[in-house]
């Protein structure tokens, strides 16, 4: 299995490296096209790596088709790709980094099961996008049903991996994401992909399903909401209105 | 970022907010996606997502099958008046951690430990918390708390009594929810009772006290004070309390009461000194008028305990520091005089003065209320959190890295395992990588992945590990 697993990552990142690295070993594995193999079926099947291109210019058109066809490479070059961008946005949209790495994973699963259904090649972004809203919107509503069902659980603490934010900053993101806790789940994410995803309003429209005139008016409200609250809050207002955070 | 053009603009706090959440967030490193690919291949290759549908849709076939099972239980004894059956066995699952053999609960990470009984009770121990599981039998479990806090849900049973040992408290336990934390360091107890009913037992003269949903019990055994705060209670309401008390002994309390929260300043109410047969190690103070329910066999009645309502109540700085009111904090000592504050404030108002100092930038100041804290109430839990502020005060005045560094070193000595353990390593970390460079902190970068491998600063630190 791990064999497997590394023959699939390396076609992910090795790429021009691996062309060195010519000698083959292998057992009861056959080989994709591109030379990488794909995790064995069965438990005793091992491999080892071979020579192989580089799959980092490949376009996303031909990415999607690797994907459909089950090619272990187009999983390890989309998860390369996308993930990044994927993980970022669910940190931002969470405020814990742990929880963006299972999104991730999660996301990254469905692409991968339900690539099939990927009618226009060319749109992998927004394809893995959808999935990366839909889990999130999941999880956050997830979330809160949890908070409600819950009894008197410990406060969350803002996990942002390994940053070193000082212990004021990470009061204030605290406060900012259960500021956040109180919008919907749709209001959130419109706001995190617009703001912090610097989305414009009709890419957010298209990916999450929904008319730029809906995407306005929670961009709108969640901002209003978010702005009242925090007037609300003499700790955060006060705490803001230092020289340090720029106001 | 700002406001995107056509849009209505943000508030100012809202603009720096966001702009702090989205930096705050890095990249991926290449370890981290690698790490995630593992992780993603091994789980496609399992097809475990398929299986867990599987395993899902059975529970859910399970329960519903329980369910039905239940109902037809229940009809069944109601049309034929069956005698109700023994109370299934207690069992209970753990997350976070293990049970030793002698029933010790350790912790695995750094999330704290949850017990989740099979009957609907949970019990969770915040991070750092040690505890036991004493007993399980027939008649309920036994937990105990050492040191630390933990959440409880218990749900209602008439079979069964639970008991929490908190440090040398026993809480007996009806169906309700509460936190309760006990630090053996200042020997200070509280519970928090949110809903139901407790009996708390212990070295507190006057024997149990029984809590109600919405009041606070904070015993003190050092200073030899318990406290009892109805937190839903208005004043008006204390003061209708007096009409009912069957034991006054002191008519001025009436008064006292009244003012407990009302005048800034006021220093009238003395403290009063402990009741004459109560030991001295026996905390026997009250504060406010508070229903004490007697166990069976004696009568009700409500105790109005003698005014204790000191400088710290009066000056109500926690309030003013929660409610972000620094300047407020910071007013009222230039008018007392820092250094009659410095002598005279208690731990809890020094620790709160440095603070709201920290807060407006007034190192001076926090630094010299956090050495106070340090100089007059050295054993207190307080000061140990002292020394590591005092690192972070010093980390903000010109040249004070190295201070810093011997104030983080100081608490890691002192707390290897305190709540700020991991910020005061991951500091000195950064620190030491600053001013000796990454050489020279290599091996406290190793240290700190050692203790802490998921820690705010591991990221630095395996960058700094692989720096040759």
């Amino acid at each position: 299995m791990l064999e497997g697993n590394a023959a699939a990552k390396a076609g992910g990142r090795a790429g021009g490296k691996m062309n060195q690295s010519p000698r083959v070993t292998t057992t009861a594995v056959q080989l994709e096209p591109y030379g990488y193999a794909m995790p064995p079926r069965r438990a005793h099947a091992s491999l080892s790596l071979v020579g192989a291109r580089d799959h980092r210019d490949v376009s996303d058109g031909d990415l999607s088709r690797g994907l459909i066809a089950g090619e272990g490479w187009a999983i390890a070059e989309t998860w390369r790709r996308f993930a990044p961008m994927v993980l970022t946005m669910a940190q931002r949209s969470l405020g814990s980094k742990s929880e963006a790495e299972d999104i991730g994973q999660e996301v990254f699963y469905r692409v991968f099961r339900k690539a099939k259904a990927l009618r226009e090649p060319d749109s992998l972004r927004s394809f893995v996008y959808s999935f990366a809203v839909r889990a999130l919107k999941s999880e956050l509503r997830r979330r809160k049903m949890r908070a409600w069902l819950s009894f008197d659980a410990p406060e969350a603490l803002v996990d942002v991996g390994s940053r070193t934010l000082d212990v004021e900053s990470r009061d204030l993101l605290r406060k900012f994401h259960s500021l956040l806790d109180r919008l919907t789940a749709r209001d959130r994410i419109v706001f995190v992909l617009r703001r912090m995803e610097s989305m414009t309003v009709e890419e957010i429209a298209s990916t999450m399903d929904l008319s730029l005139s809906t995407v306005k008016r929670s961009m709108a409200h969640s901002s209003n909401r978010l702005s009242r609250w925090i007037d609300a809050d003499p700790g955060l207002a006060g705490f803001l209105d230092t020289e340090r955070w720029g106001l | 970022m700002t406001t995107p053009p056509g849009e209505p603009p943000d508030s100012r706090a809202l603009v720096s907010l966001t702009e702090l959440g989205r930096t705050a967030v890095d990249q991926p490193t290449p370890t981290d996606l690698d790490r995630g690919l593992d992780t993603l291949l091994a789980r496609i290759a399992a097809g475990k997502a398929h299986r867990r549908g599987l395993v899902h849709w059975s529970l859910v076939g399970v329960t519903a099958a329980l369910a039905i099972l239940a109902g037809l239980h229940f009809a069944y004894r109601s049309m034929w008046r069956l005698p109700a059956a023994e109370p299934p066995a207690l069992a209970y699952q753990i997350e976070g951690g293990s049970v030793l053999e002698s029933g010790y609960l350790r912790e695995s990470g750094h999330g704290g430990i949850k017990l989740l009984f099979n009957e609907g009770s949970k019990f969770a121990l915040t991070p750092g918390t040690r505890g036991w599981v004493r007993a399980i039998d027939k008649d309920g479990p036994r937990v105990a708390i050492e040191r630390g806090t933990a959440s409880c849900r218990v749900t209602p049973s008439r079979e069964r009594r639970w008991l929490v040992e908190v440090g040398p408290f026993l809480v007996t336990v009806k169906g309700t929810v509460f936190t309760v934390s006990w630090d053996p360091l200042s020997e200070q107890f509280e519970l928090r009772l949110k809903r139901g009913r407790v009996v708390v037992s212990g070295p507190v003269s006057g024997g149990d006290i029984a809590l109600l949903a919405g009041q606070r019990l904070h015993v003190s055994l050092s200073k030899a004070e318990t406290v009892i705060t109805d937190e839903n209670v208005a004043n008006v309401e204390n003061v209708e309390n007096v009409e009912n008390v069957e034991n006054v002994e002191n008519v001025e309390n009436v008064e006292n009461v009244e003012n407990v929260d009302g005048v800034a300043g006021d220093t009238s109410g003395a403290l009063a000194p402990p009741p004459q047969d109560s030991p001295a190690a026996q905390p026997s103070v009250e504060r406010e008028p508070v229903e004490r329910e007697r166990p069976a066999g004696r009568s009700r009645s409500t105790v109005l305990a003698p005014s204790t309502t000191t400088k710290a109540d009066v000056r109500d700085w926690s309030e003013a520091l929660a409610g972000g009111h620094w300047d407020r904090i910071l007013e009222d000592v230039k008018r007392a005089g820092l250094q009659a504050t410095l002598d005279t404030a208690s731990s809890e108002d020094l620790f709160v003065l440095a603070t709201a100092a920290r807060y407006r930038r007034r190192t001076e100041w926090a630094r010299a209320a956090l050495l106070a804290e340090r100089r007059r109430f050295p054993d207190s839990p307080r000061a140990l959190e002292a020394l590591f502020l005092l690192g972070r005060v010093e980390e903000s005045r010109e040249r004070g890295a190295s201070r810093a560094i011997a104030w983080y070193d100081e608490y890691l000595t002192h707390a290897p395992t305190g709540t700020f353990a991991a910020e005061a390593l991951g500091r000195k970390l950064t620190l030491t990588s600053e001013l000796e460079g990454p050489a020279q902190a290599r091996t406290i970068a190793e240290d700190y992945l050692r203790r802490f491998p998921n820690g705010s600063y591991a990221g630095s630190a395996r960058a700094l590990r692989r720096v040759p």
